[in-house]
């Protein structure tokens, strides 16, 4: 171990440091002013965000013996990351104190979460890849049973554990028998071996932990058929937790899974490219990504609540962006997510604003009757989103989805860009009833003068502007942003 | 595996011993055939015994439980690096105060939050 | 072959050591403490009670062998097993005396860590005998012994790291040959003088672990009837008596090995079966400590018990080897191999 190690993991180091060490903060803050750890964990997630964002453009780094790998891929995962996390942060404040939720291990929780996704996007072997599912998954079991004692939210914090350890399960044994197979865990390593041994390709026991391995990361990104978690924890959960789980969570996996696909990439006779979709496994992350859209879209046009709807609805976006991972972009897919991820966010900033009020949390459709003339705010913010999500220009989604679409069809799999057309053409009709609900039709109860207090927090309206300007202008500038993705070297997932 | 033959060995014969031993009270002491249901009954001090004994437990005890685990894999991991010490020198110390820092950031917050009190851990 | 025949007759002579060693350590108890208490003790069967064990034992012999009404049959009579089995296991990496022919498993490097995970073993037979038993003081007094038994524990393993640290060695064997090295005369090697805190640590969490006073919550009578055995009558109740005081003997000569100086002493040299009697004596006087404790200390609260685990023993014994790790590196005097 050496200083240039440390070096390739620092947003990591930062965000676990600064977790532990807010842990014991927070012994000291009165209950009266958690507010305080939770700009504590602010800054902390912006200091990370920041040392990612200076050493996005930086060479390629292999540290801790290979185990770790630091590019611009995991840089730029690593930005968004802790942008999100830290306008989680910033949407929490107001909404846990109104729903009795301010206690302040949620910050060290979160900031613990995120330091092992900013594990997860720099692994390069695979038990570096186990151990950070492990670390962002525990927190995040903990944190979706923070409603404590409301039973929805135990029964998410229960079911998400379960179904989370069994996933892990398969993860571990999946890597126990690939380095049965090949003799080591790292990716570089495997992808040489296999390269070296083409005998080893056609290894029963190879197959068999990457299988299971897939199985383990195929859970943590909710795709079919390993997605029947998601709903009832994304619903459960408090909404600040299920806007993190539903964009940081995949993002970090989706990395992970990537990195994990490369390694394998030498199962394909050719090797061309930096990061390559082996022969054996694209039938397969294609057919699972056709079949994750199509559920996922289907399924949510029939749910009548809208947190249960988005959480379909980040299914389908798995599956779109397994669709790029199927055509072997990674950049692609990256973009893709990072749209996603906002928009998504900003249609939380709205979900909160309404959690945030008096009374009972309700996400029913109905509830938002008419909440789009009585908050134009919060009415533009959801109508970006939801154009964002369907894919409309000149939002981010528009790009993401275009950007990926052209991948899908230039990797020859034209059948599955088919499909991820005509259902983001399905999803506008549930992502356009929400805006119907929110501008055209009258509440049935006359609603108490709440416009003022759905407006009134100042850090939630911050995480709105940026959430939506980011929507805006990753929709406009796209190549401001994949300049940070590709403005260093060419970069190899694995090497 | 020569090291731990004798550890195999003595363990067979202890359990030999113990099941001789159960073996012997089975044969040598009296058998009464008549069944007697107040004698076989839990001894509650001379009472029925009111409801089954095996029920829920307080969450104190699984707690303590959980703890444990968590501080003796701590302290198993003492003894290879206690054993190596002297070739590792001061950075093996320093490695090994890392990773007691962070399990004894943990140990002061639970004891802060209350986890270790007995007594008023309820609440 | 003759390996295995060799090891099964050292290993009969040792059960068969440590049983007799229990028949008379429950009568040393009884008339020790009678002493202390100006009583007379057993003295009616044989030439000062000698025979009182031999009593005991036909006596128990002939008990009917109950078994009440709702128990979980398997764990019921696995349970005593538990207690007994890891206790006489504990012997097997002990040094007794000098060289190789006093030590069972003597190519074992890992005594300390054996020890320390055997140890924890009959933490099972005694919660699980609650837990089997159908009966409201069995559980509670088997919840209570394990949640005291692992909280001292964590005190034991870690004075015995520091031990292990002071040794750079796991070996019991090592560890005795640590305590005399040339520089120091006589005892003053000994781990007692050079890691007192340990020292202090060990017996403190011996005494929960062993469950015995001033730490017998388990089997507080007056609150729990007999604790987790309070279902058990016969051979079966038998097993655990002797799980208590073999494990009792065990720590005793774990303590020897570990801070005594083990089997060392005057020319053992010369008579190597020397060394057998040293250790003898020193165990043996680690006995009489044991039950002059009983004796002289009441019974600590509940709630105190758990305080002192988690809040003072654990973080004292960390520090104490962290502190001795810093003073190995300095290379201080005391603290060279």
């Amino acid at each position: 171990m050496n200083v240039a190690d440390l070096e390739t993991v620092l947003p990591f180091l930062l965000l676990a440091t600064g977790g532990v060490a807010l842990l014991l903060v927070d012994l000291a803050v009165p209950q009266a002013r958690k507010s305080l750890t939770g700009w504590l964990a602010f800054v902390v997630a912006l200091a990370a965000g920041v040392s990612a964002l200076a050493l996005v453009s930086g060479k390629t780094m292999k540290g801790f013996a290979g185990m770790v790998q630091a590019d611009a891929f995991a840089y730029f995962a690593d930005v968004l990351l802790c942008v999100v996390a830290a306008l989680v942060i910033l949407l929490s404040l107001r909404y846990h104190t109104a729903r009795g939720l301010m206690r302040g291990e949620f910050y060290p929780l979160l900031l613990l979460s995120l330091s092992g996704m900013s594990l997860a996007v720099h692994a390069a072997d695979l038990l570096v890849v186990f151990l950070a599912i492990e670390l962002l998954s525990i927190p995040l079991y903990v944190l979706s049973g923070f409603a404590r004692p409301r039973l929805e939210s135990e029964e998410a914090a229960l079911k998400y554990f379960l179904t989370g350890a069994f996933a892990s399960g398969f993860l571990v044994y999946g890597v126990a028998l690939i380095y049965g197979a090949s003799g080591t865990t790292a990716l570089g390593d495997l992808r040489a071996a296999l390269l070296d041994n083409p005998a080893l390709t056609s290894d029963a026991l190879l197959m068999a932990g990457l299988a299971l391995v897939m199985v383990g990361l195929l859970f943590k990104i909710a795709a079919v058929p390993f997605h029947f978690w998601a709903p009832d924890v994304y619903e459960g959960a408090p909404t600040t937790v299920t806007a993190f789980m539903a964009t940081a969570t995949k993002a970090a996996a989706f990395l992970a899974l990537m990195r994990v696909v490369a390694g394998f990439a030498a199962l394909s006779p050719s090797l061309a490219q930096p990061f390559e979709v082996a022969d054996a496994l694209r039938p397969m992350l294609a057919l699972i990504a056709a079949i994750t859209m199509i559920v996922g879209n289907v399924t949510a046009l029939a749910q009548q609540n809208v947190k249960r709807m988005l959480a379909y609805s980040s299914i389908a976006h798995a599956g779109y962006a397994l669709a790029g991972v199927a055509s072997g972009d990674a950049t692609a897919v990256l973009f893709y997510l990072a749209a996603y991820a906002f928009a998504t966010l900003a249609a939380f900033v709205v979900l909160i604003a309404v959690g945030s009020t008096e009374g009972n949390e309700d996400h029913r459709y109905e509830a938002y009757a008419g909440l789009g003339r009585r908050a134009p705010l919060l009415g533009v913010i959801m109508a970006l989103a939801m154009f964002s999500l369907i894919g409309i220009p000149p939002t981010a989604g528009f790009v993401g989805k275009y950007f990926l679409f052209r991948a899908v069809v230039a990797s020859d799999l034209t059948w599955l860009a088919v499909i991820g057309v005509l259902t983001s053409a399905l999803s506008a009709a549930f992502y356009l009833r929400v805006l119907m609900v929110l501008f055209m039709r009258e509440p049935e109860t006359a609603p108490e003068a709440e416009p003022a207090a759905l407006a009134a927090d100042a850090p939630r309206m911050v995480a709105a502007y940026v959430s939506a300007a980011a929507v805006l202008l990753i929709g406009v500038f796209p190549s401001a942003v994949l300049a940070l993705l590709t403005g260093g070297e060419l970069v190899a997932l694995v090497r | 595996m020569n090291d731990f033959l004798p550890i195999f060995v003595l363990l067979v014969l202890a359990s030999g011993l113990v099941s001789l031993v159960l073996l012997i009270s089975v044969l040598f002491g009296p058998r009464r055939r008549a069944r007697n249901e107040t004698k076989l009954q839990p001894y509650e001090s001379g009472m029925r015994p009111i409801g089954p004994a095996q029920r829920r437990l307080p969450v104190r005890f699984y707690l303590i439980a959980v703890l444990f685990i968590l501080f003796d894999i701590e302290v198993v991991f003492f003894f290879p690096w206690a054993v190596a010490l002297r070739e590792l020198g001061w950075a093996g110390l320093l490695s090994m105060l890392i990773f007691i820092g962070i399990l004894e950031a943990g140990h002061f917050w639970l004891w802060r939050r209350g986890a270790l009190e007995w007594e008023k851990m309820d609440k | 072959m003759p390996v295995v025949v060799e090891v099964t007759l050292k290993s009969a002579a040792l059960i068969f050591v440590l049983l007799t060693g229990f028949a008379y350590l429950s009568l040393l108890e009884r008339k020790f403490i009678a002493r202390l208490q100006a009583r007379i003790g057993p003295n009616r069967a044989g030439p000062f009670g000698l025979l009182q064990p031999v009593a005991d034992g036909l006596k128990l012999i002939f008990k009917e062998s109950v078994t009440p009404k709702g128990v979980d049959k398997p764990i019921y009579f696995l349970a005593p097993a538990l207690v007994v089995v890891p206790a006489l296991m504990l012997f097997a990496v002990i040094p007794v005396g000098k060289g190789a022919t006093f030590q069972l498993a003597s190519d074992l490097n890992v005594g300390a860590l054996y020890v320390v995970g055997v140890m924890s073993l009959a933490v099972y037979g005694i919660a699980l005998a609650g837990w089997a038993s159908n009966n409201k003081y069995a559980v509670l007094g088997g919840l209570r012994a394990a949640a005291q038994m692992i909280a001292y524990e964590l005190g034991m393993g870690l004075s015995v790291a520091a031990v292990v640290l002071m040794a750079s060695s796991a070996s019991l064997a090592d560890i005795v040959a640590a305590q005399y090295p040339e520089q120091y005369g006589g005892i003053l090697g000994w781990f007692l003088f050079r890691q007192p805190v340990a020292a202090a640590i060990f017996v403190i969490a011996a005494f929960a672990e062993v469950a015995r006073a001033p730490f017998d919550l388990v089997e507080a009578e007056q609150e729990l009837t007999a604790g987790f055995m309070t279902e058990y009558g016969g051979m079966k109740f038998a097993l655990f008596f002797m799980g208590e005081y073999v494990k009792m003997i065990a720590v005793s000569a774990l303590f020897t090995t570990f801070f005594l100086g083990g089997w060392s002493g005057p020319f053992v040299n010369e008579a190597p079966i020397l060394s057998v009697v040293y250790f003898t004596i020193k165990v043996v006087v680690c006995l009489l400590a044991f039950i002059w404790v009983r004796a002289t200390l009441p019974r600590v609260r509940y709630d105190k018990l758990m305080d002192m685990g988690w809040k003072v023993l654990f973080p004292v014994a960390l520090a104490n080897v962290l502190v001795t790790a810093v003073l190995i590196l300095l290379g201080l005097p005391g603290y060279r191999l």
